[in-house]
């Protein structure tokens, strides 16, 4: 019976580390300035053009950090300085262009150009705001949370 | 500290190109879900957090963030003979274009489509081979197979619009963006 529940577990374990070698690319770093992280779980690297980056990441930037981002829909973010964003939620479809994401941003500025899933799937792209959430209407939007 | 007592705005911009349209921005309620407000005038700006949204006009400049947004994903597009993954001569240059532009850094998304011949299923796979043909050539060019993502739409987003069974030149191509 104890061998039956550590197959069980075992089999468990490949099952999430075959999801986590998998993660789809939502995007990627296309420019960082100054100090600027990516947290995926427990570990933080520097950004760095090039990262691919998926859905549960956060990104925050120092006193002097900003960040660019090129996402598979086309949208994009410019992050800037003392930012704290997460990237809650992003899925799309690049054969049916089905999609939704949702993005929040707890300080910090965030600049927006959407993309296709905003321009197909009507108010599936959005920013939760501490006070509220705002949904792109195909837009270029701004995005500021003082301190 | 308190989340709501920061200060939270939003500012709608001009659209990126100047026949574009500026959109809107909704204000959605977290909790009922019920649309607030929103922006529809570019260069205007509303503060987030009451129950209504009253936007005026832009005071702020964004230059410094704006200029961490990365360029705008370049469109090209390549035509096919029909029913066949052949490139049709008139683009032969534009494969010698994304050739030219294409680096191993480069992050490319290759999107083959059909005209209306043949059934949808079938039209499938060949949007696909269209798009991995191309791809192929890239990927000589020493683009990594791992930066290039393939997909195939089939006879769905027809450039030129038709009824069923419609051999159109203009529907047989592939987009490939480089992002």
């Amino acid at each position: 019976m104890h061998r039956a529940i550590v197959a069980g577990l075992l089999m468990v374990a490949c099952l999430s580390m075959a999801a986590a070698a998998t993660a789809a690319e939502i995007g990627r770093i296309k420019s960082v300035v100054g100090a600027a992280s990516v947290i995926r779980g427990k570990s933080v690297v520097r950004a760095a053009p090039g990262l691919l980056l998926q859905t549960g990441d956060s990104l925050k930037t120092g006193a002097d950090g900003r960040i660019g981002i090129t996402f598979i829909d086309n949208s994009r973010f410019a992050i800037g300085p003392n930012s704290a964003i997460a990237l809650s939620k992003f899925e799309f479809d690049d054969t049916t262009h089905v999609g939704a994401s949702l993005t929040t941003i707890s300080r910090g500025s965030l600049a927006v150009v959407s993309g296709q899933i905003a321009h197909e799937n009507k108010d599936a792209m959005r920013v939760r705001t501490p006070t509220s959430v705002l949904a792109a209407r195909g837009t270029r939007f701004v995005v500021r949370v003082g301190p | 500290m308190l989340a709501s007592c920061a200060t939270t705005q939003v500012a709608l911009l001009d659209a990126e190109t100047p026949d574009g349209s500026a959109g809107a921005v909704a204000v959605i309620d977290p909790a009922t879900g019920a649309e607030r407000g929103q922006l529809t005038q570019a260069r205007t700006e509303a503060r987030l957090g009451g129950d209504a949204v009253r936007p005026h006009p832009l005071r702020a400049h964004f230059d410094a963030l704006l200029s961490a947004m990365p360029p705008p994903p370049q469109v090209f597009t390549l035509y096919f003979v029909e029913g066949t993954t052949q490139l049709a001569p008139q683009s032969l240059a534009t494969l010698d274009q994304l050739r030219a532009i294409v680096t191993s850094t480069s992050d490319v998304q290759i999107t083959g489509y059909t005209d209306t011949t043949g059934d949808a299923a079938s039209n499938d796979k060949l949007s696909l081979d269209r798009a991995i043909e191309v791809r192929a050539a890239l990927v000589q060019q020493g683009l990594p197979v791992s930066n290039a993502r393939v997909t195939g739409r089939g006879q769905r987003d027809l450039r030129v619009p038709t009824g069923p069974g419609v051999s159109e030149p203009a529907n047989r191509r592939a987009e490939v963006i480089i992002r």
